[in-house]
């Protein structure tokens, strides 16, 4: 019995020592954490470097062949320069693999997770940027 | 009952693996940012000062400093969420009118300054995106510049004594200011006090929302622990808003080898495209109630 609530107690840390979404610039509370939307061959349409938040533009079609129209944010430029981003990460035209947590208005927006190119190489955000939608960037602090 | 244990030990480690690939694979990126060719120009967060530095100077903060969220490996601010003492009634009429971006994003705040980049003010300009900070020092003041929104503060050092007349209706009343009126002086040879009085009513004295009065008096405390060492702590003493004083902030700062910081400002232009195609679009909490209208911030 000891056991178990040792174990348990040590489950409750180690996910809450992981779960640090309430440290971003805003919230998450806009978006659903549980899932991100996978968007594959997405086509990039702009790739703005602005601040509070870089935006990702990105043309995808959908089961039905119809194109969206998609939009999605990163943490803040300083924040995405400490992973590896730069205003020429992405390019227009360029076709990628984007997994977006959704917001809950089921527009097509939302928060960026990762990104994968064409090479198979991957990056993340930062803020969000773990697949549990907790922070990637655990090495460098906020 | 042996296999629950083995389970439960195989979840932990599951965790603690991703949790060191994910780390892995950030440090390797700021590993690539040591190999690459380096300017002058630019701020590195990799390039960090190594140890202490030595005995910090004596009565001398000049020089330019690595905040938290620098990714200059600073530690983090001991005060991320501050707990504020009993509000007045006053404090509570006020910190109601306030919905703060952590709870309402984009789309449902009235934060001024994630709406319309209007200032912080002082003192949430000292915790906020506090990511790197300059003192340059004066024969007659101390200038403190931040790097966000590229502003400074002036902090006179020539013995004179704060205003007692800010926001009267008199006519020899001064105007409330976003940054207030300050004084500092040594209070030993490592530690800078800095008094200030005056602020502009209208800002939020924490990114929470907590308010503050033309009258609040803030203590900065400035202590040069070494060359590479330095501490903030901050406390607001506001009798018309809070019982108590309120310990707004307990903040590290470490020296900057190339003495070079990115640009970091917030731009109202992109911050209306960023609400117009982003953040309005994404909503805010469904469960709370929206100052934005009944559309809840969101385009029609």
């Amino acid at each position: 019995m000891k056991m178990k609530l040792l174990m348990a107690i040590l489950l409750v840390a180690v996910f809450t020592a992981n779960d640090t979404r309430l440290l971003a610039h805003h919230g998450a509370a806009a978006y659903s954490m549980d899932q991100p939307v996978v968007l594959k061959n997405a086509t990039v349409t702009e790739f703005l470097w602005i601040n509070p938040h870089p935006l990702i533009k990105a043309d995808v079609k959908n089961d039905k062949g119809e194109v969206e129209n998609w939009t999605m944010e990163m943490g803040s430029t300083v924040s995405a320069q400490l992973v590896g981003w730069s205003r020429t990460t992405l390019n227009p035209g360029d076709v990628v693999t984007l997994y977006v947590w959704q917001a809950k208005t089921k527009l097509p927006v939302g928060r960026l997770n990762k990104v994968e190119f064409s090479d198979g190489t991957v990056m993340r955000d930062t803020q969000t940027g773990a697949d549990d939608g907790g922070r990637a960037d655990t090495g460098v602090r906020q | 009952m042996r296999n629950q244990y083995m389970g439960a030990l195989a979840s932990v480690a599951g965790v603690l693996l991703l949790t060191a690939l994910v780390a892995g694979q950030n440090n390797q990126g700021q590993n690539n940012q040591n190999n690459a060719p380096h300017s002058q120009w630019k701020y590195y967060p990799s390039d960090r000062s190594v140890g202490d530095g030595g005995p910090a100077p004596k009565r001398d903060l000049t020089g330019t400093w690595a905040g938290p969220s620098s990714g200059a490996n600073v530690p983090r601010s001991k005060i991320e969420n501050p707990r504020p003492p009993q509000l007045t009634a006053l404090g509570q009429q006020l910190f109601a009118r306030n919905k703060p971006i952590g709870k309402y994003s984009p789309a449902g705040t009235n934060d001024p300054h994630t709406r319309y980049c209007d200032p912080f003010g002082f003192p949430q300009n000292m915790t906020n995106e506090i990511r790197g900070i300059t003192f340059a020092t004066m024969p007659d003041r101390m200038l403190i510049l931040l790097q966000y929104m590229d502003l400074w503060r002036e902090v006179w050092t020539d013995g004179r004594a704060l205003p007692t007349n800010v926001g009267g209706r008199g006519p020899n009343t001064l105007d409330p200011k976003y940054n207030g009126y300050s004084v500092g002086h040594w209070e030993d040879d490592y530690t800078f006090v800095v008094e200030t009085t005056g602020l502009m009513p209208s800002t939020w004295a924490t990114r929470g929302g907590y308010p503050h009065s033309v009258d609040a008096h803030v203590t900065e405390r400035y202590h040069r622990d070494s060359k590479n060492d330095l501490s903030l702590t901050i406390t607001m003493v506001d009798p018309k808003l809070y019982s108590q004083p309120f310990e707004l902030g307990d903040i590290h700062f470490r020296w900057i080898p190339n003495q070079m910081l990115d640009e970091f400002s917030c731009i109202p232009s992109e911050v209306q495209e960023y609400l117009k195609v982003m953040g309005d679009p994404a909503g805010s909490d469904p469960n709370e109630q929206n100052p934005q209208g009944n559309r809840g911030g969101r385009r029609p």
